[in-house]
């Protein structure tokens, strides 16, 4: 007997938000209006899956609920880029490099770091997920001090470009960056999807899970690859996220009632995205572009999440 | 069986393990008991596979257990480290259900589902069947985890200091399980076990370690002796021998 559950209506609802995004005062304009808000829904789809798949995985592995990716310095190395490249070549490095240049570079940068971090703290079969955390951290902090040194070396109007990437925006995504991302994360979920169990497991622990016959080295570098990927894509995409994956990631964990992964990740993706529209109708509609997504995401999480707090506690 | 070889371990300059050779009879229950920072707990995880030994092997019927593949080998030996405590949200059944993962992959078939109630099932936890981890007394956990491990369908059963933490009562009932399983079933069972007379009562063989080394191992009759224990853990030992069997007194010296 299936029972209905919170998690159902969750699609229910992301899928009317859905529907109000791309035809509220739209005048079925279906030339300009609703084709620019249809790209804009994919980002959010793409950015939002890629976002819950990659907190979820992430927390399994550490065994710690109040983490994301980001603590691995993944956004960091993204700002410095941006950064560099408004300080050795100003706003020209916008033309030059054009917008795809910027996002394959970006993807390609990030791609490279976490190569390089995971390489060198794996070294000689070790495989210490607390330490690569810890340098992560380090690291993190240490960019970007690096980056808010950068920052104040440019001039204003160039300080307020590297302002606009800092923040989360789905107006950035253009076709070809939407299709190149959505092939890289529909591939990384077809990849992951016969891991769940997998992942299932590794949620009791290393011991645990090495009890079990699970390969933990194996596992561990293989979904750390995978975080890398969806991160990499998803800060190229919509600029960083910060800690919305903490919120998406324990917001699904409250309404999904079940450990498995099979239903936590892709009910965390739906939240994602019913985040991000409810962010960009308010921005759009209620706000008139006078805040940014980022902040509202960041709101709308943390107050939903705080509801959902107090709510269940005394309930079983 | 499992045997040991010249196994050392040393973290950073400091050994832990210092060349142990050890025996663990098959279908029997084997202690083993010594002081904290003996290395018990290092050669359990050892024989693991859950740390490398940095030098010496581990064999299990006379097959290196570094060349058997990580998958095959959770089908022949489950290890049972203390309840760890994880803030997954999980019923006793589905924790039981992960015993099978050595076979099923996650995909549980109706073989799959017979074990996992026989192994509810041989521990009566039947009532607690639908109850969440995180609801359960911590010997009612333990008990569970135990339940998980035996759906494994191991031969070999590696349990790290089970009784930790747990009032008498369950801690019988975990003894008694296990002699279960060995009587009944035939499987081996090793574990790490603080309670001297724990040892004494329910083991047909112990292996006694100190220092990073075994000191004695044998029978229950040749380990549990005054001379020995006291040597063993710097205490005086008086040991009466009962109509229900051995007793160790050292709580006064």
């Amino acid at each position: 007997m299936m029972r209905p559950q919170p998690r159902h209506a969750v699609w229910i609802v992301v899928v009317t938000l859905a529907l109000i995004f791309v035809f509220l005062h739209s005048g079925l304009d279906f030339d300009y209006v609703i084709p620019k808000r249809i790209a804009r829904l994919t980002a959010m789809l793409i950015g939002g899956a890629a976002i819950a798949w990659s907190s979820i995985t992430f927390q399994t592995l550490t065994g710690n609920r109040i983490l994301t990716p980001a603590i691995m310095g993944y956004e960091a190395v993204y700002l410095l880029w941006q950064a560099l490249l408004i300080l050795f070549m100003g706003s020209a490095s916008l033309v030059l490099l054009g917008v795809n240049g910027n996002f394959v570079l970006s993807v390609l940068l990030m791609l490279g770091y976490s190569w390089g971090i995971h390489r060198w703290l794996f070294r000689d079969g070790k495989s210490n997920v607390y330490f690569l955390l810890l340098v992560g951290f380090v690291l993190t902090l240490l960019i970007s001090t690096f980056t808010q040194f950068v920052q104040l070396k440019v001039s204003p109007g160039e300080f307020s470009i590297l302002q606009g990437f800092s923040q989360a925006s789905f107006n950035r995504a253009q076709p070809l960056q939407l299709l190149f991302s959505g092939l890289l994360v529909g591939a990384v979920c077809l990849l992951g999807r016969k891991t769940l169990p997998t992942l299932d497991v590794l949620s009791l622990g290393r011991d645990q899970a090495v009890s079990l016959g699970v390969d933990y080295r194996r596992n561990v570098r293989l979904h750390l690859a995978l975080i890398a990927i969806l991160v990499a894509v998803s800060t190229s995409l919509l600029g960083p996220t910060a800690f919305m994956g903490v919120f998406v990631a324990n917001i699904t964990y409250a309404l999904a009632r079940t450990f498995r992964h099979r239903v936590t990740l892709p009910l965390g993706g739906a939240i994602a995205t019913g985040m991000f529209i409810t962010a960009q109708l308010l921005v759009e509609h209620v706000f008139n572009y006078k805040t940014t997504v980022g902040i509202l995401v960041n709101l709308v999480c943390g107050g939903y999440f705080l509801v959902l707090m107090v709510r269940t506690r005394g309930a079983p | 069986m499992i045997t040991v070889h010249d196994i050392h371990k040393a973290y950073g300059a400091k050994a832990v393990l210092k060349g142990v050779d050890a025996c663990f009879p098959a279908r029997s229950l084997t202690s083993l008991i010594g002081p904290n920072g003996a290395g018990k707990t290092t050669l359990l995880l050892m024989i693991a596979r859950l740390t490398a030994p940095g030098r010496g092997e581990v064999r299990i019927e006379g097959r290196p257990v570094a060349g058997i593949d990580i998958g095959e080998y959770a089908r022949r030996v489950a290890t049972l480290r203390q309840a760890p405590d994880f803030n997954l949200r999980l019923t006793v059944e589905e924790l039981v259900a992960f015993g099978r993962f050595p076979y099923s992959r996650g995909a549980l078939t109706r073989e799959d589902q017979r074990v996992i109630d026989e192994a509810i099932a041989f521990l009566s936890l039947e009532p607690l069947r639908h109850a969440y981890l995180d609801e359960l007394s911590g010997g009612q956990r333990q008990m569970a985890f135990l339940a998980m491990t035996i759906a494994q369908q191991t031969d070999y059963l590696l349990l790290d200091e089970p009784l930790n933490n747990l009032d008498i009562k369950h801690a019988v009932q975990i003894m008694r399980a296990l002699r279960r399983l060995c009587d009944e079933q035939g499987r081996t069972v090793i574990l790490v076990v603080h309670d001297i007379n724990f040892a004494a009562s329910y083991s047909d063989h112990i292996v006694a370690m100190k220092e990073g080394a075994v000191y004695c191992a044998g029978s229950v009759a040749e380990v549990i002796t005054e001379a020995r224990l006291g040597e063993l853990y710097g205490l005086a030992f008086d040991i009466t021998q009962g109509q229900r069997g051995r007793l160790c007194n050292y709580f006064n010296p």
